[in-house]
């Protein structure tokens, strides 16, 4: 008996030691930080002047705030469109590299390589392809007999030139997706075509729910990276010399810049920490909702 | 053994990288040990930021006590959060003189009036109008370099082609002007446009100022929905979009290069009028220097002759945030930027209008190309300006996005600017 | 001959997503060679009729490259320390030692992989701005050496495939266990680590966000906020921009060209069943 104790009291420590850089971290870093916003959401806080506590102020504001339902509004539209889109896309894409193509490992490379460009260059070559006068893109849908939208200064096309740029990023998923291809057996591909199955059936019936996991956590973490995304429409709407530009009719506004507006340009830390619980508890919220419905079409082993 | 001076050999680089890092930062402290460091954080950037580092360099020649050094930082959003920080990353910087209200409310701004007394400083010399703006509570908080005001620029090769003489008087000249001006293809696209906006939002507040409007009453109330503010953004929604077309204006603007190059609209013949900043008489000469362009006051409505010679005058001001770490030396270096020559020479090289009313006469102002219509609008009574107040970062921004929506025709003037009134209410007394 | 076609079919369109992949790169590289005239040429040409590289020396001229380069190297170089020490020793934790609390810490690991970093934007700017370190590249540094969950995790999933037999045996020979770490874990560990370290490497090099809030000398900036300072003051200085693109781009590509099955093999094999 004493001799188990003092094992796991051992075990205990050694383990304690060993993730002490990430517990110390989850502390200070993460835990303690989302605590104090929670704090500084009741306050009325500038930075330069000790925070004054307000209360529900912030929440109540944001009921009312014009710009809060915008952000609100441009966040889950690039969401509810975005994310299945390039799920969908990134699918296809694997599914295409998937068949017996030569060369396969140059496409797959190609196919990822838009994901470790800098960011800010993406945006910016994009910014220059969607140039309403002098833009590749137009003229390649120009070539096409299809409309040429002013992508970038036309309220209603903003949103759709980020999930285009988004699009052209797919190659992350596109490669989990083709492993995830790799690894279904071949005995239930087989078994399929010996029943008759056309490929649309086969895709349903067996190549659907083996990479059904996959496709879980991919729009899950699809999700919860466009609910917070930040950085494509802050540069898409950049403006020169920079005033706190949400875009044509706040049009590329999302969340996360409404958040950081706040903080760093208006100097509304309270108002801030306020905007960022409400996008943590839909995070959770969400995140929640799609686990718990995902029995019913997630597959394991 | 191996394991042992490989892990110290790592912990080791690890220090030392980390130290350097460190001491990369705390750099800025600095310097030589007899000269104090001071770091001057300004706005400006390529060939107006090289002006100024001329000054500085001949600022440290002149004296062994202060160094000052330059750093472009063209980001007002990073100013703004440099001098959160207990320590602040610069000592002296520069802003718009209508921002000063609001930062003073806030705490960030250090008040000069100590140093003011303390030296002597004339600052009767300086400009009211840029003056009163300095001002917070009574305190000073910020010092007028260099003024700048709007005025009608026009192209002389464009207006000879379309068969008109010269600059309009009146508004209603201009806006028969604007149509002879504007060209388009058979299917609608333009390819040159009478008027189009250097910057929304200067040119916007400065037309409603030209049809009689103000945009602040006499407490520093916002006032965007007087009528004259209403009648000149109408002047602008009537005759461009609203003739032209919202999206064929849009398609035409998108296309339009930098503004501080070669490629800027009014240079290459896209654009036949603007309203501007002095400083484009320096900007001409060195990036368009065979432009035929003439500038003149801004046309007035023909039933208010008496709003002829309105002007909107800016600010480009001078201040020494609370946090700074060396405020003595860089009030001195202030003081020395504030001085006679010094202002001559920088306003010189930037193309601005001095601060100081002894110099509206300075002939050294007569190398600059057609300048002196703009020193002259400085002396018109109807040289107007923005107040500044502790809400003037909202007001601004609530009016950029009312701007916005208004030239893109998605709300009227009227309407888009009694929502701005709206919004006002809740932030301004 | 249905295969010949179901053949050429396949790779016509296998070629055609790639050709979309590789299109904004041909046009940036384009644009960056081409002199200020035919960039704002109608209509648009791809390839320059001129090849000039005037837009490259207009990009160093304007911005401090070198010196940009130098901080984001360094910025990207200690990240990837602060991962390599950090994030194994906690990934051995959650895989190869037994203790309570283990299960609750992997579900916390997990959890963090999800937190929107605007939750903690303002309190951790606070903090970093309290203890004076705000300006400094303390702030962008410090964190990786607490650990990354992604890395914890993709560790955790890589280190539970070594078979415990080989651990045991040292432990009965009387190793400590920081000993069985460094000199049997780890080294079998070195193809994860190498994917730790390279996408550490261009999380860092292509992070914005970050560089953005806490940098404040421009001396100082990173790659990201210098081209985003570059736009700020020149525009639509198209050509100059492309070129900077193109400068900026360069290492990162250099390292995925290097070291491009790490990515691959990185992320679709460790850790995402």
């Amino acid at each position: 008996m004493p001799r188990r104790s003092t094992t796991s009291r051992r075990q205990l420590r050694l383990g304690l030691a060993f993730a002490s850089p990430w517990l110390v971290g989850f502390v200070v870093l993460i835990l303690g930080p989302i605590v104090a916003s929670g704090y500084y959401s009741f306050t009325d806080f500038n930075l330069f002047q000790p925070p004054t506590f307000v209360g529900v102020d912030n929440y109540r504001t944001m009921v009312g705030d014009e710009r809060f339902t915008k952000a609100l509004f441009n966040t889950l539209y690039l969401t509810v469109f975005g994310v299945p889109l390039a799920l969908a896309l990134s699918l296809g894409f694997a599914l295409a590299l998937n068949s017996r193509v030569r060369g396969l490992p140059l496409y797959r490379a190609i196919v990822y390589l838009p994901t470790i460009i800098p960011i800010v260059v993406s945006v910016y070559v994009w910014r220059w392809l969607l140039n309403a006068q002098y833009g590749y893109f137009n003229r390649i849908l120009g070539l096409l007999h299809l409309p040429q939208p002013n992508w970038l200064e036309d309220p209603t096309f903003t949103k759709p030139a980020i999930i285009l740029i988004g699009l052209w990023m797919v190659g992350g998923t596109t490669v989990i997706y083709l492993a995830a291809l790799k690894d279904v057996p071949s005995e239930t591909y087989e078994a399929a075509l010996v029943d008759g199955a056309g490929p649309w059936q086969r895709f349903r019936a067996v190549t659907w729910p083996a990479i059904s996991p996959v496709t879980l956590f991919q729009l899950i973490v699809g999700l919860i990276t466009s609910l917070q995304l930040f950085t494509q429409p802050y540069l898409l709407a950049q403006t020169r010399l920079n005033a706190a530009a949400g875009g044509p009719d706040d049009s590329l506004l999302t969340y996360g810049m409404y958040v950081y507006q706040n903080a760093f340009v208006f100097l509304k830390m309270g108002y801030a920490s306020a905007l960022a619980w409400v996008l943590f508890l839909v995070t959770l919220a969400v995140t929640a909702v799609l686990m718990l419905t995902s029995r019913r079409w997630v597959h394991y082993g | 053994m191996r394991r042992v001076s490989f892990r110290r050999a790592t912990a080791a680089a690890v220090a030392g990288v980390l130290a350097t890092a460190l001491g990369a930062c705390g750099g800025s402290d600095g310097g030589d040990d007899d000269k104090v460091e001071v770091v001057f954080s300004y706005l400006w950037a390529g060939a107006e930021a090289e002006a100024l580092e001329e000054i500085i360099a001949d600022f440290n020649a002149s004296q062994d006590e202060i160094e000052v050094r330059g750093v472009s930082n063209p980001d007002f959003q990073k100013q703004l959060t440099s001098m959160s920080g207990a320590q602040g990353s610069f000592d002296i910087s520069d802003h718009f003189g209508n921002g000063v209200g609001a930062w003073a409310s806030k705490g960030i701004l250090a008040p000069l009036d100590d140093f003011i007394e303390a030296d002597g400083l004339d600052t009767d010399d300086f400009v009211p109008a840029a003056m009163s703006q300095m001002m917070y509570e009574g305190q000073t908080y910020s010092m007028p370099i260099a003024l700048h005001a709007q005025m009608l620029m026009y192209n002389k090769k464009l207006y000879a082609e379309a068969g008109i003489d010269g600059p309009p008087e009146t508004t209603e000249e201009w806006a028969e002007q604007i149509a002879k001006l504007t060209k388009r293809d058979a299917d609608g696209t333009i390819t040159q446009l009478g008027y189009a906006n250097a910057e929304i939002n200067t040119s916007f507040t400065t037309l409603g100022f030209m049809f009689g409007g103000a945009w602040d009453d006499q407490s520093g109330r916002p006032t965007p929905a007087d009528p004259g503010n209403v009648a000149g953004l109408e002047f602008y929604t009537e005759n461009i979009p609203g003739t032209y077309g919202v999206a064929e204006v849009r398609d035409f603007t998108s296309g339009f290069g930098e503004y501080a190059s070669a490629q800027n609209p009014f240079y290459v013949d896209k654009v036949a009028t603007i309203i501007d900043g002095e400083w484009q008489s320096v900007f001409i000469d060195q990036y368009a220097p065979n432009l035929d362009w003439g500038v003149a006051p801004l046309p007035y409505p023909a039933a208010q002759p008496e709003l002829a010679g309105t002007t909107q005058v800016t600010t480009s001001t001078l201040f020494i945030p609370r946090n700074a770490k060396h405020p003595e030396e860089a009030w001195e270096f202030m003081k020395y930027l504030l001085s006679e020559d010094a202002m001559v020479r920088f306003t010189l090289a930037l193309g601005n209008l001095p601060a100081r009313i002894s110099l509206l006469d300075d002939p050294r102002y007569d190398t600059l190309p057609q300048f002196s219509t703009w020193l002259d609008a400085l002396r018109s009574p109807n040289a107007q300006s923005l107040a500044s107040t502790p809400w003037s970062a909202e007001y601004t921004s609530d009016l950029g996005q009312a701007f916005d929506d208004i030239a893109q025709q998605r709300t009227s003037p009227a309407e888009g600017l009694a929502d701005v009134a709206d919004k006002a209410s809740s932030y301004a007394p | 001959m249905d295969r010949k076609a179901r053949f050429a079919g396949r790779h016509a369109l296998v070629w055609a997503i790639a050709l979309g992949m590789l299109f904004p790169f041909i046009v940036m590289i384009g644009t960056a060679l081409k002199p200020p005239t035919e960039v704002f040429s109608l209509p648009p040409r791809l390839l320059p009729e001129q090849w000039e590289f005037g837009n490259f020396e207009a990009a160093l001229s304007a911005m401090p490259f070198w010196r940009y380069l130098g901080n984001t190297l360094l910025v990207s170089g200690l990240c990837v320390v602060g991962s390599l020490v950090s994030c194994p020793l906690v990934a051995y934790s959650l895989a190869k030692l037994h203790w309570p609390g283990r299960g609750l810490m992997l579900a916390l690991v997990l959890g963090s992989m999800m937190l929107p970093p605007q939750v903690t934007l303002v309190p951790l700017y606070l903090l970093w701005n309290k203890l004076g370190l705000v300006g400094t590249y303390f702030p962008l540094i410090v964190p990786s050496f607490f650990g990354i969950p992604f890395f914890i995790f993709m560790l955790r999933q890589f280190l539970v495939g070594i078979p415990d037999e080989l651990l045991d045996a040292a432990r009965l020979d009387g190793a400590s266990e920081f000993r069985v770490y460094w000199r049997i874990v780890l080294p079998l560990a070195r193809p994860a680590l190498a994917t730790v370290a390279v996408f550490q490497f261009v999380w860092t090099w292509t992070d914005f966000l970050n560089p953005l809030i806490y940098l404040s000398d421009s001396s100082q900036y990173t790659l990201s906020v210098g081209l985003y300072a570059f736009f700020s003051e020149h525009g639509v200085d198209w050509g100059p921009l492309m070129a900077a693109s193109v400068m900026f781009t360069l290492p990162a590509l250099i390292i995925f060209l290097l070291g491009q099955r790490y990515f691959v093999e990185g992320i679709a094999t460790k850790g995402l069943k």
